[in-house]
């Protein structure tokens, strides 16, 4: 096995973030120095800002723990992936928690400045132009996250030790963004702040063969295909006059579609049908078992999730 | 023993996946497909009542 190239090094001490280009074809390892630390995580496309890493997608593809093998999507309509991760020695990340920010400092401990992940994200992030506003959603390594049995989401401590590492592969040339969590009086990085190491490595032949294939398809649209393709420069918002609503399929038109029952298909269907929530609505509830048979019997992904097999 | 006529309300693009599946050969037609649909949904889920309801 060939081994990889190393392009940089940094390293990323507490209270900071560092911005880095990462080409298509290059691989981010975050490290432990010493261990027990979260890293926030942003990413950008490189050649066109407004195409940013979605947590919403990543956590609906992947679960609330993104490891090895899944990757970091961007937001629609574009959803490409961006990021592959190559390799996770711990195999604990989090999509569920935003990052932390000053406010929750402020209100809940009453710190007047207190370092926090947004406002880190925001200055490595001016180094390349972006603004406080254009912080978004986080991954956060190595952070480890659960939810309760009342539906709220919760944080405890991590296990990682020094050296252990997140490679993260970019599909895409990215602006990559970690940052060290900024959280010393949570149990996010077991109540102390310490360095990360960033790596930048070309990767192998291997590496790359590695990456499973994702589809190709007409919905991940970018700017050429919007009907506004230009960045709204100003802060206001103003009604286009001009505007003429073009939401497609529209109107929606239901058909009717009578269905005669056998005697012996309405038993069966008697004996299956949700009256729980359809009530006496037999067409609704025949509707219902149309789409969840066909659910069951076509469809690849979790209900409601993209599916990235690639044909 | 008379049939019980079901109206099925469904929207172009729902009409579209139905039609989409039948073309697949998966059924000769629209009625043949929810027929197809409720032997194979009655066949898979009928213990599901007993442990409390489908899914
Ligand atoms: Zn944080």
């Amino acid at each position: 096995m060939t081994s990889r190239q190393v392009i940089s090094e940094f390293v990323m001490e507490p209270g900071t973030g560092k911005a880095i280009e990462l080409l298509k074809g290059q691989i981010l390892r975050i490290e432990q120095v010493e261990g027990g630390q979260c890293a926030d995580f942003n990413c950008f496309n490189l050649h066109d800002y407004k195409e940013f890493m979605h947590c919403g997608r990543t956590r609906t593809v992947h679960g609330f723990h993104p490891t090895t093998g899944t990757f970091m999507w961007s937001a629609p309509p574009r959803e490409r992936a961006m990021l592959y991760i190559l390799e996770d020695t711990v195999g604990r990340n989090d999509v569920l928690f935003p990052r932390c920010s000053a406010y929750v400092y402020e209100a809940a401990y009453g710190f007047a400045v207190h370092t926090n992940c947004h406002d880190i994200q925001a200055e490595a992030q001016r180094e390349y132009g972006l603004t406080p506003d254009d912080v978004h959603d986080s991954f956060n390594l190595f952070m480890c996250t659960g939810v309760d049995e009342d539906g709220h989401a919760f944080m405890t401590r991590q296990t990682t030790r020094k050296g252990d590492y997140v490679d993260l592969l970019a599909l895409m040339d990215v602006l990559a963004v970690p940052n060290v969590c900024g959280a010393d009086v949570m149990k996010t990085s077991n109540f102390a702040l310490k360095p990360l190491k960033l790596t930048v490595f070309a990767a192998t032949d291997a590496d790359l063969a590695s990456v499973p294939r994702t589809p190709t398809l007409a919905s991940q649209r970018t700017p050429k295909d919007f009907k506004n393709p230009a960045i709204k420069s100003d802060r206001p918002l103003r009604r286009d006059p001009a505007y003429k609503p073009e939401f497609p399929n529209t109107p929606i038109v239901v058909t009717e579609l009578p269905i005669a029952l056998t005697p012996e298909e309405l038993a069966m269907f008697k004996a299956v049908k949700r009256t729980d929530i359809y009530g006496d609505d037999d067409a609704a509830a025949l509707r219902d078992l149309l789409f969840s048979w066909w659910e069951e019997r076509f469809l690849q992904a979790h209900a409601g999730a993209p599916s990235i097999e690639s044909k | 023993m008379t049939d019980t006529i079901v109206k099925l309300r469904l929207n172009q693009q729902q009409l579209e996946l139905m039609d989409r599946t039948i073309a697949q050969g998966v059924a000769a037609d629209r009625i043949a497909l929810v027929r197809l649909a409720l032997r194979e949904y009655a066949a898979a889920h009928k213990g599901d009542a007993a442990k409390g309801g489908a899914r």
